[in-house]
């Protein structure tokens, strides 16, 4: 993809990823008269003090460098819902909950610049330090389910930060399993792989089966 | 998927194999250190690399051995514990390697063994490579093949690429022309 820093191995750096969230949307309350901007990704304003108006992160972060409004924070952060969501994420063993897509970057932006108009930062801080603790956890765990026959896995609400984390290296071990899988690698692949599992699966029962298979052809 | 120009491909057919003459070679006897005369001998076992190996069995002159690294010893270790099998030892370039020989020697059992070997061993860099702290050399990298140490590596720095991202750096780098242009003035 265009822009990337390291196409070598597929890596975004943190810095591109914060970027692009820097054009998700969020609400402010200016304290300034200003006529409407009109950019090419679209129409922001008017700006008139103590009406809220939305526009994106990057607009947001300047007027509020320049004492220019206040942040309003995004709903999902709030101490009840963030709560919410971690009791979720920490019930379910691989399904995640919808939280944006951003929500790394975009808490991260908003604690840099915006910490005074966060009620309670610092519970919401160690609320999302924990919900992506869970989240990355589970994400490894679904990883280790990919094998020969699992080829991919469906993670449903995953992040930009979590997947840009692990991106390199699940792309490299897809291209590994892809290499070893090969038909020519594995002449009939359905089978032998089949026959590999239920080998693993249950060895020492095959074992016996055998085992008792020679002592009836003894006698 | 094999380039041409990829060094991990160069590298890899170098590794030795064993390979046993079908017919009596003359004059090439730097091939086998043990050699008495100039010829190699009809039935002698020589050590060759993977790409003259490959090269002198497609003109029907050696046959190939299974190499070590995928005998039966091996494969019992790897049914044992396959995340503590040392595979750097035996062979640098194993699943390489093994995807090559495979169909030469006609072994259909080689590939499944990787596989297993590989999938086995890569949920356990997966879970280290994200976990350890990233100062020390952990002791099992000197366990791990080239291949997985570059997906050990690939995981570990994208971790350590967000984790200084999270702790803060600069947030504005300043190109080097003004730097220097601002200087004189300050």
């Amino acid at each position: 993809m265009a822009g990337q820093s390291d196409p070598h191995i597929s890596l975004f750096s943190a810095a591109e990823i914060e970027f692009v969230a820097e054009d998700e949307l969020v609400e402010i309350v200016p304290n300034i008269s200003m006529e409407p901007l009109n950019f090419t990704c679209g129409d922001f304003g008017p700006f008139r003090p103590q009406m809220p108006t939305e526009v994106p992160m990057w607009l947001a972060v300047a007027l509020k460098k320049r004492g220019k409004c206040v942040i309003c924070p995004p709903q999902w952060m709030s101490v009840d819902k963030l709560t919410q969501v971690l009791e979720a994420e920490r019930d379910t063993e691989y399904a995640f909950e919808p939280l944006p897509f951003h929500y790394v970057e975009l808490s991260r932006l908003l604690f840099d610049h915006a910490h005074e108009d966060i009620p309670d930062l610092y519970m919401v801080r160690t609320l999302i330090e924990d919900i992506r603790d869970v989240r990355f956890h589970k994400l490894e765990s679904s990883l280790k389910l990919i094998n020969e026959r699992v080829n991919a896995v469906k993670l449903k609400n995953v992040s930009a930060m979590e997947m840009n984390i692990v991106r390199p290296f699940l792309v490299r071990t897809l291209q590994s399993f892809y290499k070893l899988d090969s038909p020519q690698m594995i002449h009939n692949p359905v089978t032998t792989a089949y026959r590999q599992a239920q080998a693993a699966d249950r060895g020492p029962r095959l074992e016996l089966r055998r085992r008792h298979m020679i002592d009836l052809l003894r006698r | 998927m094999a380039h041409y120009y990829d060094i991990n491909e160069i590298l890899m057919e170098e590794e030795n194999i064993t390979s046993t003459f079908k017919v009596g070679a003359s004059e090439v006897a730097v091939l086998d250190p043990c050699a008495e005369t100039s010829t190699v001998e009809q039935g002698a076992k020589v050590e060759l690399p993977f790409w003259l190996a490959q090269y002198l069995r497609s003109k029907e002159v050696v046959t190939i051995d299974v190499p070590p690294c995928f005998d039966k010893k091996t494969r019992k270790e790897v049914q044992a514990d396959v995340a503590c099998v040392d595979l750097r030892s035996r062979c640098p370039y194993f699943y390489e390697l093994g995807c090559k020989i495979a169909p030469m020697i006609g072994d259909r059992t080689i590939g499944s063994f990787l596989l297993v070997a590989f999938r086995g061993r890569y949920q356990d860099i997966l879970r280290k490579a994200h976990s350890t702290a990233f100062v020390v050399a952990p002791k099992f990298l000197t366990l791990l093949t080239k291949e997985e140490t570059q997906l050990y590596e690939a995981a570990k720095s994208s971790m350590t690429a967000y984790k200084k991202w999270r702790v803060g750096g600069t947030r504005f780098e300043r190109v080097p022309i003004l730097k220097k242009r601002r200087k004189p003035n300050d």
